[in-house]
């Protein structure tokens, strides 16, 4: 109990206080940004960390990664430019309900959802962090490589098209992945003499190509749609209550999805909302209206992306282990700090740890509030003429990408992905897919080719451990069952002809 | 840029092809039995697989319509999509250089008039946006940002 | 926080005094640094690189009173980083972070870039690897293991740490080499750093790691690893329990990460000798020595000379490895 009240005394000093809302705003700044991720916002936060106390300096980097995955869904459904891979999974739907008009309730229910997973997502690290640590410890790169085998079929249930040209994107997003030499081989690949490739492809500047820039090619070559009616942007949480009741289930098993696959070093974020989202259409009562502006799937990946932002902090604070890159700075800042990562850390350093919980909630809470704001004045783009507001996204998409690496090159790849994005959408490819192959490249590739080494080339240990048994049997259940309705179908359809 | 399935299955199969053919020919890591080659000669035939099955058109009833391109305008007119992607290679080229501010206006200036913008929106917006950007992300975000010829003021 | 305020005019001061001589032949030209130095850093925010380029920038700005602005230019496994410092204009406005890689890339034919691209400043800091087995393991000490290992077929054994031909990946090949194994005994399975590996190791899935300590410190500390020994030539002082290789099994195998400071060449004379005299200053403050024994990152000194020379013989060295782990082209 000692401990407890001196957290809130920690947390409640107002340099820590000061730490919390600056960084709120800067993150809901960074993150809707184009081309600026989460992880961009928290890795520019490191120099000012070194000037501020443990707590403060924890407080920042807690705050301002919850707020830019949040914010990183205002430009995604307001412009059709995902902030962050994560929101990449459900920016089409967003962007289809800003479209009927409906910004403030596809807006208000990212705001709440993630919130509200956030919440979740960090009662998870308090009362289940030993557990939970323990599961993510039990994953090899076994287990790591049928995750992510069920993580790339996803590609085919989020986009609304053919199936096949979906798998085809996801591969060429795979290809892309395969340049430069980060491959386990540390052989580069692909990479033609360029040394900038070497590096291989960011997901920053392939994702800011794909949807941002070639949204702005698309509006070259098509005349400014009809403006929205001039209206007063509702309510922007109102009717939030009676999605909760009526999404419950989804929202919970969003929360839990993110919970599961947040605690997973390597898996973070960018994975949850993307099984979410399709874990959502699949089983959905009305998996039809997807795709056309439909809230269902951004209730499920809202609360799925923030509860796996929070749980992503177990294998951090236990052993030292990123879950994903905004906990591999984060780790650095502990170390900085002198809150070295370790169960010491939550037995000899209790009240630090309750104060970091306490931090948790409380970003997600002021989250609601600031978010409101920032929605509001984001909104005024949708008013703004388009030939205003389209220059300057190629401005941010040029800046955002340089930024990145401080490398020019980055910019010249959102310009060949802006290429490439276009022409696959005019085609029917999914942009959504290949975004998914190149984010997801590297960890499939990764953890089939150091499981086939150490297993000496035997398929056995895929499926001996337990872990792996149950998420192979998982993916081929998911790849026969479509393949088995389709048959079944055809059969059906055979016997009514004949 | 609409083409027929026919064609964007063929050159994905020919992409497939062309990595497949590329990864067996990267060298093999000594001491490792599993090298580089394995997963592009992977995805390579499961591109292969995928666009030959495109160019054959099947799934293609699960496709939702896209909508039409402006019929209005002549071919040429297509062309001005490339216009984004070249103002990015300008800036990629021309930012050491020119220094930020500079490149960065006429981006902004060239894009907004070509979407039809008048002056009187397209001047003022080709000042304030390079400042308003510079001021967040060199300032605030500590990104470096060419100075060149017209270093920002502050 | 007034403590801190106070030895940051103490530092400076005794800066200018120190700068003050040097400067004077030089008059016609502004002293270095009149204006904010980048500091290029070819690895990831977060990792230990730039923890330690961070630490030193921000002490570095305290001695000689101007900003230095850490910049992260990462890519291609070091390589993109570690060619902009050698490019960059020699002005002493730019300079950079090099670590042990750059005496590594040129041997697999990645990059041209060799260490004599460079004007050394300083060798800040260097991490010897360790051994280090799950604590399930029936391994009890390093000897234990050098048995087992030399028991084994080929290829039996795995064991990780960090990518293919990487820094870690050459200690192993090392370390057989000094037993009198091949190179490729013990089978590497590639990972994406230490952090990746340790969790492997900790999933069973590995049976040894040669990452450094620090990398392995806290699955050390959550009780979910052991470490046998480090090849280094004395115990590391934060961890003072674990055996050097020399003296757990009388093996002289040492190796290590060293991470230093450097310019491009045909850096200024007065931008080389502030910058010397300033490093000194920094690896000496309290502020330095208290951060690596915080994160237990070993305190390894070199002036620029001594550097050059530390460059020269792990050129060499390391070399030698890649060639015998058949890792060089």
């Amino acid at each position: 109990m000692n401990d407890m009240i001196e957290a809130v005394r920690l947390v409640l000093a107002w340099d820590v206080l000061i730490a919390i809302m600056a960084s709120a705003v800067y993150g809901l700044v960074v993150g809707s940004l184009p081309g600026l991720s989460a992880t961009m916002a928290t890795a520019l936060l490191v120099p000012v960390t070194f000037y501020l106390s443990p707590i403060a300096a924890i407080a920042t980097i807690i705050t301002a990664s919850a707020m830019a995955i949040f914010s990183g869904d205002i430009p995604g459904c307001l412009l059709r430019i995902p902030g962050t891979p994560a929101s990449a999974a459900y920016t089409d739907e967003a962007y289809a309900m800003t479209r009927k008009g409906q910004a403030e309730l596809a807006l208000g229910a990212g705001l709440w959802f993630s919130a509200i997973g956030g919440i979740v997502g960090t009662i998870s690290l308090v009362v289940m962090a030993p557990m939970l640590a323990e599961m993510a410890l039990s994953f090899s790169t076994y287990e790591y490589f049928w995750l992510a085998f069920l993580g790339l079929m996803c590609a085919t249930l989020v986009a609304r098209s053919s199936p096949i040209k979906a798998i085809a994107s996801m591969l060429l997003g795979l290809l892309f992945a395969c340049i430069g030499m980060e491959n386990p081989a540390g052989t580069p690949r692909f990479v033609f003499g360029v040394t900038n490739l070497l590096g291989g492809i960011e997901p920053i500047p392939a994702l800011v190509g794909v949807f941002a820039v070639s949204e702005v090619m698309r509006a070259m070559v098509t005349a400014a749609p009809p403006k929205l009616p001039d209206r007063k942007f509702g309510s922007i949480l109102k009717g939030q209550w009676g999605l909760t009741k009526k999404y419950q289930w989804q929202m919970w098993r969003g929360n839990i999805v993110g919970i599961i696959i947040g605690v997973l070093p390597g898996a973070g974020a960018d994975m949850a909302a993307w099984v979410s989202y399709a874990m959502s259409k699949k089983w959905s009562k009305e998996p039809e209206k997807f795709g056309t502006g439909h809230v269902e799937g951004l209730v499920e990946a809202g609360a799925s992306n923030n509860a796996s932002l929070a749980s992503g902090w177990v294998p951090a604070l236990l052993f030292g282990i990123p879950g994903d890159t905004i906990t591999a700075i984060a780790i650095g800042v502990l170390y900085m700090k002198g809150l070295n990562p370790g169960p010491t850390l939550f037995t000899e350093r209790a009240s630090s740890m309750y104060a970091l919980y306490i931090i948790f909630v409380l970003a997600n809470i002021i989250m609601i509030p600031l978010g409101i704001a920032m929605i509001r004045l984001a909104s005024r783009i949708l008013r703004a003429p388009r030939s205003s507001v389209m220059p300057v996204i190629i401005l941010l998409c040029a800046v955002g990408a340089f930024a990145t690496g401080a490398n020019l090159f980055s910019v010249f790849l959102v310009g060949v992905f802006g290429c490439v994005g276009y022409v696959m959408e005019r085609n029917g490819y999914p942009v959504a897919a290949l975004v998914l192959g190149i984010v997801m490249g590297s960890m499939v590739e990764q953890n089939f080719i150091t499981s086939l080494i150490k297993s000496d080339g035997n398929p056995l240990p895929f499926i001996e451990r337990p872990v792996s048994a149950v998420l192979a049997s998982l993916t081929l259940g998911a790849l026969l069952w479509p393949a088995g309705v389709w048959v079944f179908n055809r059969m059906q359809r055979r016997r009514a002809a004949a | 840029m609409q083409l027929s399935d026919r064609i964007t299955g063929l050159f994905l199969a020919g992409l497939g092809l062309a990595a497949a053919w590329g990864g067996s020919r990267l060298p093999a890591v000594p001491g490792q039995d599993v090298g580089p080659a394995a997963f592009p000669m992977l995805i390579g035939g499961g591109l292969i697989l995928c666009g030959v099955m495109i160019a054959f058109g099947i799934g293609h009833s699960f496709e939702v319509p896209e909508e039409a391109e402006d019929e209005r305008h002549s071919s040429a007119y297509g062309l001005r999509a490339l216009l984004p992607p070249g103002l990015l290679l300008f800036y990629a080229l021309a930012v050491d250089h020119l220094g930020f501010m500079l490149t960065a206006a006429f981006i902004v200036a060239s894009a907004a008039l070509a979407l039809g913008a008048k002056p009187k929106l397209a001047v003022p917006l080709a000042i304030g946006a390079p400042i308003f950007v510079h001021a967040v992300f060199a300032k605030l975000l500590r990104v470096p940002l060419a100075d060149g010829i017209l270093p920002a003021f502050w | 926080m007034t403590d801190l305020s106070r030895r940051t005019l103490l530092g400076a001061s005794a800066a200018a005094a120190v700068a003050a001589p040097l400067a004077t032949p030089a008059m016609a030209q502004p002293r270095w640094p009149a204006r904010p130095v980048q500091m290029l850093c070819p690895w990831a925010a977060g990792g230990g690189t730039d923890a330690v380029l961070r630490m030193s920038a921000i002490l570095l700005e305290k001695e000689l009173g101007q900003p230095f602005n850490v910049v992260n230019r990462t890519g291609g496994s070091g390589v993109v980083g570690h060619a902009a410092i050698s490019q960059a204009a020699p002005d002493g406005y730019t300079l950079g972070m090099i670590t042990a890689e750059i005496c590594m890339l040129h041997w697999q034919g990645l990059t041209e870039i060799t260490y004599r691209n460079y004007t050394p400043l300083g060798l800040m800091n260097n991490d010897a690897p360790g051994v280090t087995v799950n604590v399930n393991s029936p391994y009890r000490d390093v000897k234990a293991l050098a048995e087992a290992i030399k028991a084994s077929r080929p290829g039996q054994l795995k064991a990780s740490g960090t990518g293919q031909g990487g820094i870690w990946h050459l200690a192993l090949a090392g370390w057989l080499n000094a037993m009198g194994l091949k190179a490729d005994h013990v089978r590497w399975v590639p990972s994406n750093g230490a952090a990746p590996a340790m969790q492997d190791l900790a999933a069973g899935g590995l049976d040894f790691t040669t990452c450094s300590i620090p990398e392995a410190r806290a699955m050390l500390d959550a009780n979910r690893a052991r470490a046998l020994a480090v090849m280094a030539p004395a115990r590391v002082s934060a961890f003072p329990a674990i055996p050097t290789l020399k003296e757990a099994m009388g093996l002289d195998y040492n190796n290590g990460a060293w991470r230093g400071i450097a310019g491009p060449p045909g850096l200024p004379a007065p931008v080389a000798q502030a910058m010397e005299a300033a490093l000194d200053k920094v690896f000496k403050s309290k502020d330095y020595q208290d951060f690596l024994l915080s994160r237990g990152f070993g305190a390894v000194y070199e002036s620029a000379a001594g550097f050059a020379r530390h460059l020269a013989a792990a050129d060499i060295s390391l070399g030698n490895s890649m060639k015998e782990a058949g890792l060089a082209k």
